[in-house]
């Protein structure tokens, strides 16, 4: 309770207060920008987050998350085309009811929903986290590669395409993060005699090639794209009895998300299609799906904000982010010198209640933000993209930069920007060779750690039950597709 | 009954063009790199108990090297998902991409002679012109504006250091 209180108190800074608002603003505005994405504007904000204090910049990067999951719902039902990913099923129901002339009305149910996913996610973590790092502290360096693997083998299931991409564009992530000094032996690898690779790639010019710059080349191919919009004066809350009608959808909804998005790299995207699918399969009446149902509205936007929740716990108790997003914050964190795991949580565990109450006032404050500005964010997709993506470019350029004042760094984010690019035309995600790379090197440590421990046998490893435990999940989670396909013909 | 005609048949049809080319290209990135493994420095007798820098990034090579094998039959397993791994390239990378491409290359490549100030108004004005932007009206504000406000925030409220580049030719 003590450490709740102080981690209050850390918030309670006026400069804090103010940072954690602009998150929200600023994660609601690229929510409701088709192409701005929240790991987007994550990665843009590391370089200048680092020479804040840690509590405010990674409590502002922890509002704008939870905040761009509900602003990609706004352009999803103004203009039928998702700010984010999370509010794809969101359209579904959305963009049919402001179309029957009740824009206020799918925008107050969704932001309802969000906030009430939101709420139950971040009351799940207050009590999931503490118990889950307790658990990992008993963790050595072979259950912990038992982990890592896991973890890795969950990006097969990441949005996408193809199971197969997203483990090599994940194994890629993690080859990556081998480039430079090994740190046991200081042996060079991968340097190609350049000086500038000697530390390895900087994790920032990465992210935002990768998120900002391949996108910029992706909307460069549809720049005279027209929307069609509908005009949304304001955003009604719904009224108690209709809130009474669908309390199971939300409730099932928060729940299915908080639990998907503690699962490793299952991210709000699954979790918003769960939600909307389970609350067809629940709803007495399936026949207004697609057609502007309420509960398909709740359905998803309560799953996908409490899976955005629901992620910060494996993020922050275990060091395994739950999605592409809090591997970014997972990033910031360990720039600013702290050890995401178990002993963030045992060590400073008033930092970690600090980020909960910043997410805690980002869920109230989206709301706030969406009843007095839902017409001027239905506005903003319209700023003309040839004026908006050179801006992109330029915060890109200058982020890279200032990370580490080198123009090496822009030069990898360029390069990131036109590999993602062309990874994304050929069906290969992004998200997951990000955590590869941010997981890589607890990967290699860890292994690198078993195996000497084991004196280089690896069948040793299986010695523990904790790691067998963590081989067999790996092992289901890559043959799902095939034991998923059995028991759903019989 | 033309399309049927014209499927390809027997092995032609087992792989994907796309697919098989990307397969090829990785599986040469893959071997040169596995190339490079093996000139990593001996590490020194101390360290000899420590698993070799090389074995790490050599079992993933060997890993994603298996996987990436599987690349050109992946469209027949994603087809009866419903899934279609060409969607997305079926059409040709446009123009208008290629030349953001070489247009953004080439202000990185001649940012260090400009200077920060000069590749942010550089990028302001070239790329929406580029991409078609014609209306002054829209184009003078933004051109003088957004690189002011940038310039305002992050070199004097952030401090961050922008090179001056032409522009400390110019003053000297």
């Amino acid at each position: 309770m003590e450490d709740i209180v102080k981690g209050i108190g850390l918030l309670l800074e006026f400069q804090n207060i103010l940072l954690i608002l602009s998150g929200v603003l600023i994660g609601v505005l690229v929510g409701a920008l088709p192409g701005l994405s929240s790991p987007m504007a994550i990665a843009l904000l590391i370089p200048f987050t680092i020479s804040l204090d840690p509590v405010a910049a990674i409590a502002m990067m922890a509002a704008l998350y939870c905040a761009g999951t509900f602003g990609g719902s706004i352009t999803a039902i103004l203009i039928n085309a998702p700010g984010a990913p999370p509010a794809v099923a969101t359209a579904l129901d959305g963009y049919p009811m402001a179309k029957n002339g009740e824009p206020g009305r799918a925008l107050g149910l969704a932001a309802v929903s969000s906030v009430f996913g939101g709420v139950f996610s971040l009351i799940v973590f207050i009590f999931a986290a503490p118990l889950l790092a307790k658990l990992a502290l008993e963790f050595g360096p072979a259950e912990y590669f038992g982990l890592a693997v896991f973890a890795l083998s969950m990006l097969a299931s990441m949005s996408g395409k193809s199971s197969l991409r997203n483990l090599i564009s994940g194994l890629v992530g993690v080859l990556i993060g081998t480039i430079g000094i090994h740190l046991t032996t200081g042996v060079e690898r991968f340097t190609f005699d350049i000086p500038d690779l000697e530390e390895g790639i900087h994790f920032v010019p990465v992210l935002i090639g990768l998120f900002a710059v391949s996108e910029l080349f992706k909307q460069s191919e549809k720049l005279n794209a027209v929307v069609e919009r509908i005009q949304a004066k304001a955003l009604r809350l719904p009224s108690l009895l209709e809130l009474k009608k669908l309390k199971y959808t939300i409730l099932r909804s928060s729940g299915i998300g908080t639990f998907i998005g503690i699962l490793p790299a299952e991210g709000s995207t699954v979790a918003a299609i769960i939600g909307y699918n389970e609350a067809r399969r629940w709803s007495k009446e399936k026949d207004k799906f697609g057609k502007g149902s309420p509960e398909g509205i709740v359905g998803p936007e309560a799953a996908n904000n409490a899976a955005a929740g629901g992620a910060m716990v494996p993020t922050l108790a275990l060091g395994i982010p739950g999605s592409g997003s809090t591997a970014l914050i997972l990033a910031a964190l360990i720039m600013h010198g702290f050890r995401p795991g178990p002993y963030l949580i045992s060590e400073t565990p008033e930092f970690v209640y600090a980020i909960f109450g910043a997410m805690l006032i980002a869920n109230l404050g989206f709301l706030f933000i969406g009843l007095v500005g839902a017409k001027f964010f239905s506005l903003v997709a319209f700023i003309p993209k040839k004026l908006l993506w050179p801006a992109v470019f330029i915060f890109s350029m200058i982020g890279s930069y200032s990370f580490a004042s080198s123009m090496f760094d822009v030069w990898v984010m360029l390069a990131a920007g036109l590999v993602g690019y062309f990874m994304d035309r050929h069906g290969f995600s992004a998200a997951p060779l990000v955590m590869g790379l941010i997981l890589g090197k607890l990967v290699e440590e860890s292994f690198s750690q078993s195996m000497i421990i084991h004196d280089n046998n690896f069948f040793a490893l299986l010695e523990s039950p904790v790691v067998l435990l963590f081989f067999v999940l790996t092992f289901l989670s890559l043959s799902s597709p095939f034991w998923t396909k059995f028991f759903s013909k019989k | 009954m033309k399309n049927q005609k014209n499927a390809p048949k027997g092995l032609g049809a087992l792989l994907n063009k796309s697919d098989t080319i990307i397969a090829i290209l990785l599986t040469l990135i893959i071997a040169f790199l596995w190339f490079e493994t093996t000139k990593f420095e001996k590490v020194p007798a101390l360290f000899s108990n420590n698993i070799p820098p090389e074995m790490f990034p050599q079992i993933l090579l060997i890993i994603i090297l298996g996987m990436v094998l599987i690349i050109p039959f992946e469209h027949i397993f994603l087809k009866r998902n419903g899934k279609n791994i060409d969607s997305s390239r079926k059409t040709r990378v446009a123009n208008s991409t290629i030349g953001t491409m070489m247009i953004l290359s080439i202000i990185i490549a001649s940012s260090q002679i400009l200077g920060a100030a000069l590749t942010i108004i550089a990028v302001s004005i070239l790329l929406p012109i580029y991409w078609g932007e014609r209306r002054l009206k829209v184009l003078i504000p933004y051109v003088v504006g957004f690189p002011l406000f940038v310039i305002v925030l992050f070199n004097i409220i952030l401090g961050v250091h922008f090179e001056p580049g032409l522009l400390d030719l110019i003053k000297s």
